[in-house]
């Protein structure tokens, strides 16, 4: 294809994304230098750097960060285990491969903020676990601040585990049976062709469930809205505290808001630029 | 030859997988049951697992205003509509004309839903399930339209320029929502756009671009450049080409582009939360009802949480073999 009609093909997208994202992004640098508030949105008066300085001082912001990283460092590889574990199986049978194929995509194909609330009803008086796990310590289980992070974490590994299950089943899907086979003639034993064979096929899956998985559990908003919300500031994750101090109605202050937003997208950017760079490198070796 | 796994194996790797499952599907167990019971079960100490009485009384007051709403005769209508609408998908699948019988079909569900929305006193969750449906709809059809040709201009063009996008649009995919979303608002306020259905459908096309380029690009890329260099050698220009010959062979990267599309419209919180002060979708609606401890309203919760899961399970028991591919088109080309 030529140069002209790839510029007519693809303008379309492109021009979606210059005006509903590059443009916005764009706005959100410069209102984060302002004191824009939510009750007066037509004045912005300019203030420099000290939304920046309020945010770094702010020990919501921290608890915050460190909630997030927190939650990215632990669902992660759990998922990302787990999914692999349970490919591993499902590979190993034909028979209701897809009824278990159904059941096991369900929670991560349910509205978030709709699982969340299933997951927790479990949890809340009158639920199951709860009243097991009163059986078990004889002390009624209530959820509050010291528990809500490890039920926030039990719900994005029982949400998010499905997709790197699926992404790596479907990767094992096209591993040549030949090169499993050879390896056994080889008399290797089945951990050996696991890690000599399996994983090496998997590994541009695994590359591609990693990245897609920390993006997503680092901006989570979704779960942890609906289990701290406006009752557990312990526990709110960035996006959270981000939309407590820019859209509560009490506090509305959207130029800290959107200072908070750039300092989000640089932790972001800080852990993938990595990935993003070998990526470029890749799309450019794929075309020469 | 590969080793028969033994029998002791088998039931080894079946249980795991039994185990596995019902800890996917118990929360949607434990409110269902809860959806139709009555509220002193479900306020019971112990559980009360077997034995109770049932009641639609949560999914009234759920979707109605009038309490004296007969259950069984909406029942009956909804499946009523079911049984034509799938009667005729299910005919047309034979027919060469097949779109004429799915669009058949869709005119069925819409009139079903106005007649639903104008014999009985429904619920503001109807409109929000009305909501929910147009932003969906709509959503999947300026993303798609606008994605395809995208996507295959990046699978087909090989300058650095295609690359050099590719990889914008998955920094981009990066992204928290509110590096898009204040702005958003702010515009939608000062324009007097806030609640338009429109503002929402832009809005959740853009953030959803990134994803469907790179996911049609990967199945363009499957598709034979000979089909439509054959076509253009007979004269047709490379749009005409595109559009007769190409897209054609794109069914299955179109449905499974569109099932993940309509995920992340049915399943979408912050955005319509935030551009939608009364306009709400689903979601926003069931938080609004739900998002509190109080224990008074937890049957109708659980009543609204198994209504707005029920279209996804469908989507999943129908199309799940797209499902699968497109994650798996994403994960093993990407």
């Amino acid at each position: 294809m030529n140069r002209k009609s790839f510029v007519s093909f693809v303008l379309p997208s492109v021009s979606v994304m210059t005006f509903l994202m590059v443009i916005p992004l764009a706005t959100t640098i410069w209102l984060s230098l302002t004191d824009l508030i939510l009750r007066d949105i037509d004045s912005a008066p300019f203030i420099g750097l000290q939304n920046y300085r309020e945010v770094l001082s702010d020990p919501a912001f921290w608890s915050a960060a460190r909630f997030t990283v927190l939650f990215v460092g632990i669902t992660v590889p759990i998922q990302m285990l787990l999914g692999l574990a349970i490919a591993l199986l499902l590979d190993r049978v034909h028979r209701f491969r897809s009824l278990y194929l159904a059941a096991i995509l369900l929670p991560f194909i349910v509205t978030p903020v709709v699982g969340t609330l299933l997951f927790r009803n479990l949890f809340s008086r009158g639920g199951l676990l709860s009243w097991l796990i009163e059986l078990f310590t004889g002390s009624a289980f209530v959820v509050d601040a010291s528990n809500v992070r490890f039920l926030i974490i039990l719900h994005a590994i029982w949400h998010v585990t499905p997709f790197a299950f699926v992404a790596i089943f479907a990767g094992l899907q096209t591993l040549p049976q030949e090169r499993l086979e050879a390896a056994a003639m080889d008399g290797a034993r089945t951990l050996r062709s696991f890690m000599h064979v399996t994983l090496p096929h998997l590994k541009s899956v695994l590359f591609f469930v990693a990245i897609v998985s920390i993006m997503d559990s680092y901006r989570v908003f979704d779960s942890v809205f609906v289990f701290a919300g406006n009752r557990f500031d312990n526990s709110h994750s960035l996006s959270v505290y981000n939309n407590v101090v820019a859209l509560d109605a009490k506090i509305g202050r959207l130029g800290k808001g959107h200072a908070i937003a750039i300092l989000t997208i640089i932790g972001i950017f800080v852990a993938l630029t990595p990935f993003l760079i070998r990526s470029y490198k890749e799309q450019i070796a794929e075309r020469t | 030859m590969k080793q028969s796994a033994s029998w002791l194996q088998r039931v080894g790797v079946h249980g795991a997988l039994l185990v596995i499952v019902a800890w996917s599907i118990l929360p949607l167990l434990w409110t269902f049951q809860t959806s139709i019971k009555f509220t002193r079960d479900v306020a019971a100490r112990v559980p009360v697992l077997w034995g109770y009485d049932t009641t639609a009384a949560a999914y009234r007051a759920y979707w109605f205003d009038n309490q004296n709403t007969n259950m069984w005769h909406v029942l009956l209508a909804v499946l009523l509509s079911v049984a034509v609408t799938s009667t005729i998908v299910l005919v047309g699948r034979r027919s060469k004309r097949s779109w004429v019988f799915n669009i058949a079909a869709t005119a069925v569900v819409a009139v079903t839903l106005y007649v639903i929305g104008s014999v009985w006193d429904t619920s503001d969750q109807y409109e929000f399930l009305i909501n929910s449906i147009v932003v969906t709809v709509a959503t999947i059809a300026v993303s798609i339209g606008i994605g395809l040709l995208g996507g295959y201009g990046l699978a087909r063009y090989s300058g650095k320029s295609g690359a050099a996008i590719l990889i914008a649009a998955l920094a981009f995919r990066a992204l928290p929502r509110f590096a898009f979303i204040l702005p958003f608002f702010i515009i939608a306020k000062s324009l007097g756009l806030l609640d338009s259905r429109a503002v929402i459908v832009l809005a959740l096309v853009a953030v959803n671009q990134p994803f469907t380029i790179w996911m049609l690009r990967t199945f363009f890329l499957e598709v034979p450049k000979e089909l439509e260099e054959a076509a253009m050698m007979d004269g047709a220009t490379r749009l005409q080409a595109f559009i007769r010959v190409v897209i054609p062979t794109m069914k299955p990267g179109i449905i499974a582009t569109s099932l993940f599309t309509l995920l992340l419209a049915y399943n979408e919180f912050l955005f319509i939360r935030v551009l939608a002060p009364t306009n709400w979708t689903l979601p926003v609606g069931i938080v609004a009802l739900a998002g509190g401890e109080s224990s008074k309203g937890i049957t109708e919760a659980a009543a609204a949480a198994i209504s707005i899961t029920l279209p996804i399970v469908v989507v999943i028991i129908l199309f799940q073999k797209h499902l699968v591919k497109g994650l798996g088109a994403g994960a093993v080309k990407g």
